[in-house]
């Protein structure tokens, strides 16, 4: 008795299993077939960060180039052809992410494609670099990736972290008060995105002459600070600079800072300049400063992709509230990437890796539409400028303090 | 026993593959693969690239984990000292059918060094030692920025034999499964010998294997030293896929995936570390597929369905370990047994 019970159950337990299986499998099918049936369109590639550490940034940069490729068509798309947007989570893990690449690559061959991180960016510029037939952008400001030479077929929306480190540095120094230049402290995460403009970023304070009198490396994500501030505490800089983080251990940085009576100026490069994460500091957001690559989504004045971005979002996503930089930054992408396929379809070129390096570097003086306030110069895969930003803490917004610097 | 299956011979009991019937199937098993690449797409040719890296370094685990019972928290860390030994001799001219077992050698030296604790320590104690061992040798990269580009990471030449340059999904296929396959052999035919039974013994009473006349400190080192030497050679075929590496690849994450893997597939098994590393690196894209396919539907459901599939990939290895607490190679022997009698079952 008790053995056909269980040989039921484990009949079920197999059905079960088969059931699922080939369900799965029908269903992971489909998508496959499906890339079958589209012809024509220009298809838009994406691996984005959906899930993992940086999910909440993924999410926005996923909705963000998927609401700039409907409103491009909307516009009439790319010389009467559709952009056609796929993107998969990318989980923030070099394999996942590769994965995504090389399967929307040989499904929908995509001429344009957008990552998640520095490692993706370098492995997948290795693989097009032989191919030659793709663009690709992302999130990724690493300083060795603004390298038309090396890396031919990558662009950033925005400057290097190191061109920021620079900018930030110069911010710095022009607000030096009185005789003495000012000090400053490195506060930067032990991660890819934390260390790449420090070493660079260290010879350049030395050529300006502004001493850095202490650099503190933080796990990203960091929660007990207290050493590191004690640290801090001691060096006495007049300026702390805080890069390779997003949010924490900022917040607790400059709490614990402010607890322990120092008035040295918090300042962060631009993935820690979200308005929704500096709210999220509380009081420590007070002052907080540091560089955009763009300007934020509520500041619509003279920028009419800004006011259409923002116009756009809020009929298809009705209930919208504030719209992440991660937002803008997708948007600011995708309207290079239409420039640069507009460019080669006009001239009657195929959109493959030559052909459209060539309509990126041919980018010259182009108003991006308010996206930053500067005409953009594309010859170094950078749009190399930004702009100081500092939070306002009766408005609850961060609002520029300086005009806009270009390094190219 | 399979029906008229007679062994006749001492040759013909020690086999590998010891019926007509198995070895048709492992000659099916080569055709298939050294077709793969021209019958797939380029993105399964992607998925059986990595799961060969990742197969090799299972089976290096296992040999030291699952049959030795030494536990390892530190095998991706391996990976990295042969993904970056493999790239340093890369830039300096060495062909790549050297560097892969120069970097298999450097990560089974390092290993040696590191398993020297493991005659003290075991279990718990010695997962702590070889974790710490694992954050160590991140930072080494992280830091040796003249030898491993420090946290930017390194940009690895295309391995090539002559002008034949290995830069695609399709030409470094070979390079894997070939490595793969003889790793595999290598350890199937590690336990046939003295030195595997040692290894058994080992992980069953190492004071009983002691007093059986095992040198513990030559055998467990030994195990150290293969299995990391199969983490290098994988970090080193890592190294030559991606041709871009950094420190955050070989995380602790990636350490507790092949953890994982080795006890989902079945510890002390080399077809367990097979099916260990399939289902680990197949089931996350499968379910990933699946999302993909109804966001194709429903484009909003994405950013809702990502996060719930890595969900559902954990009960899905939950529940397996409840019903299937021997590992997958378990399901296959049960597999195997049911053809073995068919179609006279009764």
């Amino acid at each position: 008795m008790t053995t056909e019970v269980n040989s039921k159950v484990a009949m079920n337990r197999r059905q079960l299993l088969k059931a699922g299986l080939g369900g799965a499998t029908m269903l992971s099918g489909l998508n496959l077939t499906v890339a079958f049936a589209e012809t024509g369109d220009i298809v838009v590639g994406a691996s984005q960060p959906m899930t993992g550490v940086f999910a909440f940034a993924g999410v926005a940069l996923n909705q963000g180039l998927s609401d700039f490729c409907e409103w491009k068509n909307e516009k009439g798309g790319i010389g009467g052809r559709k952009l056609r947007y796929y993107s998969e989570d990318s989980g923030y893990k070099l394999d996942q992410s590769m994965s995504v690449f090389k399967k929307l690559v040989s499904l929908h061959q995509p001429p344009v494609f957008m990552g998640d991180s520095s490692g993706w960016a370098k492995a997948a510029s290795q693989e097009v670099k032989e191919t030659g037939k793709m663009l690709l952008s992302g999130p990724s400001f690493a300083t060795d990736l603004a390298d038309p030479q090396n890396v031919p077929y990558y662009f950033m929306a925005g400057p290097t972290w190191l061109a920021q480190l620079k900018m930030l540095f110069k911010f710095v120094v022009d607000s030096a008060k009185g005789a003495n230049k000012p000090s400053v402290a490195l506060v930067y995460s032990d991660t890819e995105f934390g260390r790449d403009p420090i070493v660079a970023g260290r010879e350049y304070a030395k050529t300006i002459g502004l001493p850095i009198v202490l650099e503190v490396v933080t796990k990203a994500g960091a929660v007990d600070v207290s050493t590191e501030v004690a640290r801090l505490r001691r060096a006495k800089p007049d300026f702390v600079i805080f890069h390779g983080h997003v949010l924490a251990p900022i917040p607790e940085f400059i709490k614990q800072m402010r607890e322990s009576g120092m008035t040295a100026r918090p300042l962060g490069t631009n993935w820690s300049m979200d308005k929704l994460n500096v709210d999220a500091m509380g009081d420590a957001a007070d002052g907080w400063t540091g560089v955009m690559p763009h300007v934020y989504s509520y500041e619509t004045k003279d920028a009419p992709m800004i006011a259409e971005l923002n116009a756009f979002a809020r009929k298809k996503r009705p209930d919208v509230g504030y719209l992440p930089m991660f937002y803008v930054y997708s948007w600011f992408v995708g309207s290079i990437f239409a420039e640069v396929l507009e460019r080669c379809v006009r001239n009657g070129k195929p959109l493959d890796g030559a052909n459209m390096r060539g309509a990126l570097e041919s980018i010259e003086n182009w108003d991006s539409g308010g996206f930053v306030g500067l005409p953009i110069s594309m010859k170094g895969h950078q749009t190399g400028m930004g702009r100081v930003y500092q939070y306002d803490k009766g408005s609850k917004l961060l609002k520029p303090i300086s005009d806009w610097i270009s390094i190219t | 026993m399979r029906i008229r299956d007679f062994k006749t011979s001492y040759e013909n009991d020690e086999a590998i593959w010891q019926t007509p019937v198995a070895r048709a199937w492992m000659a099916a098993l080569v055709a298939g693969l050294l077709a793969f690449p021209f019958v797939a797409g380029g993105y399964l040719v992607n998925l059986a690239c990595l799961l060969g890296i990742h197969i090799i370094a299972t089976a290096g685990l296992n040999i030291m984990t699952g049959y030795t019972g030494l536990i390892s928290l530190g095998h991706a860390a391996f990976m990295g000292v042969g993904c970056y030994t493999a790239a340093y001799l890369a830039h300096r001219g060495v062909p790549f059918y050297l560097t892969i077992p120069a970097a298999g050698v450097a990560a089974a030296t390092i290993g040696i060094i590191v398993g020297i604790p493991s005659l003290r320590i075991k279990g718990l104690y010695l997962a702590i030692a070889t974790l710490a061992t694992q954050f160590l040798l991140v930072f080494v990269f992280q830091e040796w920025t003249s030898v491993t580009g420090g946290a930017s990471g390194t940009i690895v030449p295309a391995a090539r034999i002559g002008d034949f340059v290995f830069n695609t999904d399709l030409r470094m296929f070979y390079p894997i499964w070939i490595c793969a396959a003889i790793l595999l052999l290598g350890a199937r035919n590690l336990f046939r010998t003295r030195v595997g039974r040692a290894f058994i013994a080992i992980r069953d009473k190492d004071i009983s294997a002691q007093v059986l006349g095992i040198n513990l400190l030559r055998y467990k080192l030994s195990s150290f030293a293969i299995a990391t030497f199969y983490a290098g050679v994988a970090g080193a075929l890592l190294a030559y896929y991606y041709r871009a590496m950094s420190p955050e690849y070989f995380t602790l994450q990636l350490s507790i995936f092949y953890l994982a893997a080795i006890i989902v597939g079945g510890l002390g098994s080399t077809l367990g570390s097979i099916l260990g590393a399939v289902f680990m690196t197949l089931l996350p894209e499968l379910l990933r597929g699946i999302v993909a396919s109804i966001a194709l539907w429903a484009p909003r459901s994405l950013e809702i369905l990502s996060p719930l599939q890595q969900a559902v990939f954990g009960l899905i290895i939950i529940v397996f370990l409840i019903f299937e607490p021997h590992g997958m190679a378990d399901i296959w022997r049960r597999i195997r047994r049911f053809f073995h009698l068919w179609p006279f079952r009764a």
